[in-house]
């Protein structure tokens, strides 16, 4: 595979704004994550490890 | 997970003569799969009392060369180091050349290649753990008769490996190209993690509570990658950096997930030119390198007193199941060190098996998250009829050695918690000798990701500002975060201790 040199590559690439359904994605995937996290530490904390 | 870089692409890929690409018979994910099983069968057969595996090699730190090789069982103690050495190369060189066969390489390179490529690390491994540089304790320290030692323990070996891989990659380019044909990083660790899978059965086995607690708080671990991760590093890519949607979703998939496989997947996903997944992953590679050289250190000087707290945050920082997982494995070593010479001794396996298990979860959602990224491309950023994500791609997208990981665990569990005394017995010394083979895997594993990251070719083809995203990401988010978690989830949690 013949590989591009990425700097030129990158310097070709045209500028693209964020759209609004990349927005959402990033939004929802931190939303989501901290939710879950969130959730899953009072489930270690009410429930902790048994040895 | 291929870990194919911009450096030595070629390698992996079987070529005609006239460079037209063949399609192998079956896939490497798959040959891993059966390598590790075959591997972990063979040892099973200890447990009739047929030792199959005993003669394989194993090294104790040393200061006389003579004493420094064996076989792993008594049994085949007349073999001697040289012998077991020598034994091991050939089964390794027969079952790999079948392998390389399926995929469709030349074998007689491949061959070559492999000699040079076993000796070298193996040679590598021997030297590190030479008493002077692996030796910890200070009883250790006497009994060597020596005054000092870097203390990195055997495991140091893996990083001696590494070096000696990154020396043949930057200053001898032309034998780098010569031996590629036996770099093959993942084909490596993928047998090795299903040969790990039934080791970490039979340390689980002896505390099922605390394994049961810390394969839940896994999931964390995929939350952070997937989630977290992800949108940070996309965020960063697209907003500070100015990288299209194209560069940008396989750079965020790599720093964030499972490295190379992810970036792969991603980029294969949205339909991006099939070189920027290959750039993304030397990237991976190299930054992975580092990380590896630093890392467990830092968690020997910091973490030492939360064992599993360092092994999780080493599966979640380092970004390919290689260096991470074997990244554990000298952190184990060198933490329990540490708490050696403190007067605490823990029962080896436990770190290993958190950093296994955190890369092991967040590997499995790849195929999930990459059909996910792709219904979005396809669908609303680059709409077409023709070229829609398929739910079939999970399943294709799943990494299917993991399926060998599961199924070598719940075999090893079902052997020392379901059988008589006596089968179970057998059970643990049964595993290590096909524990012996995973080390060594681990071993070509170190010294091929050093062979693949030549640092100034990768620089030359303008990977400054793709790195400029790594080091921010990666240093500025990443490891903190992944701390951060880490402790949130693992801290308090000890392994058992050393009976």
């Amino acid at each position: 595979m013949s590989q591009p040199n990425v700097g030129e590559e990158l310097n070709k690439a045209a500028v693209e704004p964020l759209l609004p359904i990349e927005k959402k994605l990033i939004g929802w995937s931190l939303g989501l994550g901290i939710g879950l996290l969130v959730i899953l530490a009072v489930v270690n904390h009410l429930f902790p490890v048994s040895i | 997970m291929s870990t194919t870089t911009s450096t030595l692409t070629a390698g992996s890929i079987p070529r005609r003569a006239d460079n037209v690409e063949i399609s192998p018979r079956i896939s490497e994910d798959w040959l891993s799969l059966i390598v590790g099983l075959l591997i972990f069968i063979l040892a099973l057969a200890g447990i009739a009392n047929i030792d199959l595996l005993g003669w394989t090699v194993t090294t104790s730190v040393w200061t006389d060369l003579g004493k420094a090789l064996g076989p792993v069982a008594k049994s085949y103690a007349s073999l001697g180091g040289a012998g077991a050495i020598l034994a091991t190369y050939v089964a390794l060189l027969v079952i790999l050349s079948v392998t390389v066969f399926a995929l469709k390489s030349d074998l007689k390179r491949f061959a070559l290649a492999f000699t040079a490529v076993f000796w070298i690390a193996y040679g590598s491994w021997i030297v590190g753990n030479y008493a002077n540089f692996a030796a910890v304790t200070p009883a250790d320290l006497q009994k060597f008769g020596i005054n000092w030692s870097l203390k990195l323990t055997n495991e140091g070996g893996y990083i001696f490996a590494l070096i000696a891989g990154l020396i043949i990659a930057n200053f001898l380019p032309r034998f780098a190209e010569t031996i590629k044909a036996a770099i093959r990083p993942e084909l490596y660790i993928k047998i090795a993690i299903v040969i790990l899978g039934g080791f970490i059965a039979v340390t689980a086995a002896s505390k099922l509570n605390l394994a049961s607690s810390l394969l839940l708080r896994g999931i964390a671990a995929i939350v952070e990658a997937y989630l977290i991760y992800w949108a940070v590093v996309y965020f960063v890519a697209r907003k500070w950096f100015g990288f299209n949607r194209e560069w940008a979703a396989p750079l965020a998939s790599g720093i964030s997930i499972c490295g190379v496989a992810a970036s792969i997947a991603t980029g294969s996903a949205i339909r991006a030119k099939p070189a920027i997944p290959v750039l993304v992953s030397s990237l991976v590679v190299i930054f992975a390198v580092v990380e590896v050289l630093i890392l467990p250190f830092l968690a020997q000087t910091f973490l030492w007193r939360e064992p599993l707290v360092a092994g999780a945050w080493i599966g979640l920082a380092v970004k390919t199941d290689g260096a991470a997982v074997a990244g554990g494995g000298i952190t184990e070593a060198l933490i329990l060190a540490k708490n050696a010479a403190a007067g605490i001794k823990y029962q080896p396996g436990w770190v290993l098996a958190t950093t296994a298990t955190v890369k092991v979860f967040i590997d499995i959602f790849i195929g999930i998250w990459a059909f996910i990224l792709g219904y979005i491309w396809t669908n609303h950023i680059n709409p077409t009829n023709k070229d829609r994500a398929k739910a079939s791609e999970i399943w294709q997208r799943f990494p299917k050695f993991i399926l060998g990981f599961v199924a070598t665990f719940l075999a090893g569990l079902y052997l020392a918690l379901g059988t008589p005394a006596g089968i179970a017995a057998k059970v643990p010394a049964a595993m290590g000798e096909a524990n012996a083979f995973r080390v060594i895997f681990f071993i070509l594993t170190f010294f091929s990701i050093g062979v693949l990251s030549n640092f100034r070719t990768l620089w030359q083809e303008g990977i400054g500002k793709l790195a400029a995203v790594y080091v921010v990401s990666l240093f500025g988010f990443v490891i903190w975060v992944g701390l951060l978690i880490s402790w949130l989830f693992f801290s308090g949690i000890h392994p058992p201790l050393a009976s």
